[in-house]
């Protein structure tokens, strides 16, 4: 059993700083998780618009309207100059 | 067109047979369902309000600000997700159909994605067709439940909350009673 008391942990030196995240590469990532999400879901829902015929008469303007509201929605959300 | 035409029917008609009406869950009652969706996305807008109103969170309050580039990103997030997960209930509502042919009732019942259910019963094997309305308003906007019980291994099939139940329980005996009259042979 070494003897010598228990030292402070300290990281170690010459530690990658630069890997550190940054807030804006956070909401970044977050932005892109959400925007991956609404792809898929998106995409599901779209297959079973058009997967089914007694759908099809609201089918794609209901999808138009879907899409434009999100994009009009997203351009919002980035109308604050978050990314570059 | 990125699905094959072949793929775009849900149930093939037989010769002769012609769709009499399609019925769906009251606008009204979708209505309601949707009401969640519009609370949940005011909430950002009068968060700074309410939080005004708990003295302990009251500082909190000027930090929302939705001019501020994180705060706008943040409120369209939840906008955009609040938004979608009311077209999904759009989408559901949708595709929850009866459609009355005249040799048969087709109930579709999509309970989720990728989870659904088709289920169709012979005018010929249909024993009886109740309806209900229960309540004031469903009283005054006609709007109620119906059930068809068959004969067959599905023994009844249910559709609550349609508009004019009366008339489509009508139709449907009318329609029981001509396929009865003419038998297939």
């Amino acid at each position: 059993m070494p003897t010598e008391p228990l030292q402070p942990f300290a990281p170690p030196s010459g530690f990658p700083l630069h890997l550190a995240i940054s807030t804006g590469a956070l909401v970044g990532w977050i932005l892109a998780a959400v925007f991956l999400f609404w792809a898929l879901y998106t995409l599901v829902a779209i297959y079973h618009w058009i997967r089914y015929s007694h759908a099809a008469r609201v089918a794609y303007p209901a999808i138009a309207v879907h899409l434009g509201v999100s994009f009009g929605i997203a351009l919002y959300a980035l109308s604050g100059a978050l990314l570059p | 067109m990125i699905f094959p035409m072949n793929l775009t029917k849900e149930f093939e008609l037989e010769p002769g047979e012609s769709v009499l009406r399609e019925a769906r869950k009251h606008w009204l009652l979708f209505a309601m369902e949707l009401l969640p969706y519009a609370i949940i996305a005011i909430i950002p807008l009068v968060l700074p309000r309410l939080l005004l109103l708990a003295p302990p969170l009251a500082p909190y309050a000027g930090a929302i600000d939705y001019r501020e580039p994180l705060a706008r990103a943040a409120l369209g997030v939840w906008w955009l997700a609040t938004w979608t997960a009311a077209w999904g209930a759009y989408t559901r509502y949708y595709l929850n159909v009866w459609v009355v042919t005249n040799k048969r009732i087709v109930a579709v019942t999509q309970h989720g994605y990728f989870d659904r259910q088709v289920s169709s019963v012979l005018l010929n094997r249909v024993q009886d067709v109740t309806t209900a309305v229960a309540g004031v308003l469903p009283s005054l906007l006609h709007i109620g439940n119906i059930s068809v019980q068959s004969a067959g291994a599905v023994d009844e099939f249910h559709m609550n909350g349609i508009g004019e139940p009366e008339s489509m329980r009508d139709l449907i005996l009318a329609e029981v009673g001509a396929d009865s009259k003419n038998p297939v042979i």
